[in-house]
């Protein structure tokens, strides 16, 4: 082995830094980006939005804190001003009259562990969470794709701890029902007749 | 701690979200209830398989390349 007589290329910290802090939560933008646009297209682009504003605000973002958290509040400013108007319709649904279903008192005498869970395919379960209201779908891909913290999730969305949690509760409920009724249809389970 | 109190609390003990205090108090209940526990390992088990559904998906390698190419000129 011979050594080089070249020193090393000096380092590009805020590149480097960039690539170290923000380009590795890369797929939890595009996994969020695409839960709310709908569509890989407009993932991308929102994805790509994303990242360029992130970079030329690098010299704001206090480093070593919490990175995930800023790129994706940028992340949904993005989406909120150039995305949502044209990828889907503003929400009208009043959140509030949204009757949340138990599905484990619908099946806790004949699948108490769940086990129908485990037929349904991945696609079917991403579909199920598209068609939750946009305020329920972001919080819980947040939560429970993202595994982020309640206090996270509001500082994100703007909104308090305690509305987290309803939202939360009220999305997975809804998300159980909508699944429980596809395996009903389905036939994994013969569930209660309506 | 009774059940609807337990149950109240359900996802934000899954969620680790209590305080020290009503975690172990929601774990007394859990261990002289079945019903209550039969529930919770239900809701956890959904969580899980709710995770598991949907993290395969990553960003496609070609955005990646091309982020690369707009943000530092590769």
């Amino acid at each position: 082995m011979t050594a080089s007589a070249q020193p090393p290329p000096p380092v590009d910290e805020k590149r480097a830094s960039f690539e170290r802090e923000a380009l590795v939560h890369l797929d939890t933008l595009y996994r969020v980006a695409l839960r709310l646009t709908g569509n890989a297209s407009d993932a991308d682009d929102l994805v790509q939005e994303t990242m360029l504003k992130a970079y030329r605000a690098w010299d704001q973002y206090e480093k070593g804190t919490n990175a995930k958290g800023w790129l994706l509040t940028i992340l949904r400013h993005a989406f909120i001003n150039e995305y949502r108007r044209r990828t889907r319709h503003p929400e009208t649904v009043d959140l509030d009259t949204i009757e949340p279903f138990a599905v484990f008192g619908e099946i806790q005498e004949e699948d108490p562990q769940g086990a129908f869970f485990d037929r349904i395919v991945d696609d079917e379960v991403l579909r199920a969470i598209d068609a939750l209201p946009e305020a329920f779908r972001e919080t819980l891909v947040l939560s429970d794709v993202e595994g982020m913290s309640y206090q996270e999730i509001g500082k994100i969305l703007e909104i308090p701890v305690g509305t987290v949690k309803s939202r939360l509760f009220r999305a997975r409920q809804l998300l159980q029902g909508k699944l429980y009724d596809y395996a009903v249809n389905m036939g994994y389970i013969k569930g209660t007749p309506a | 701690m009774n059940c609807r109190e337990c149950v109240e609390h359900l996802y934000e003990f899954l969620d680790r979200e209590v305080t020290p205090e009503l975690e172990r108090d929601i774990r007394e209940h859990l261990e002289e209830c079945p019903p209550c526990g039969e529930q919770f390992d239900f809701e956890s088990l959904f969580l899980k398989f709710l995770r598991a559904r949907c993290r395969a998906q990553g960003a496609p390698p070609e955005l990646k390349r091309r982020l690369l190419r707009d943000l530092f000129g590769e």
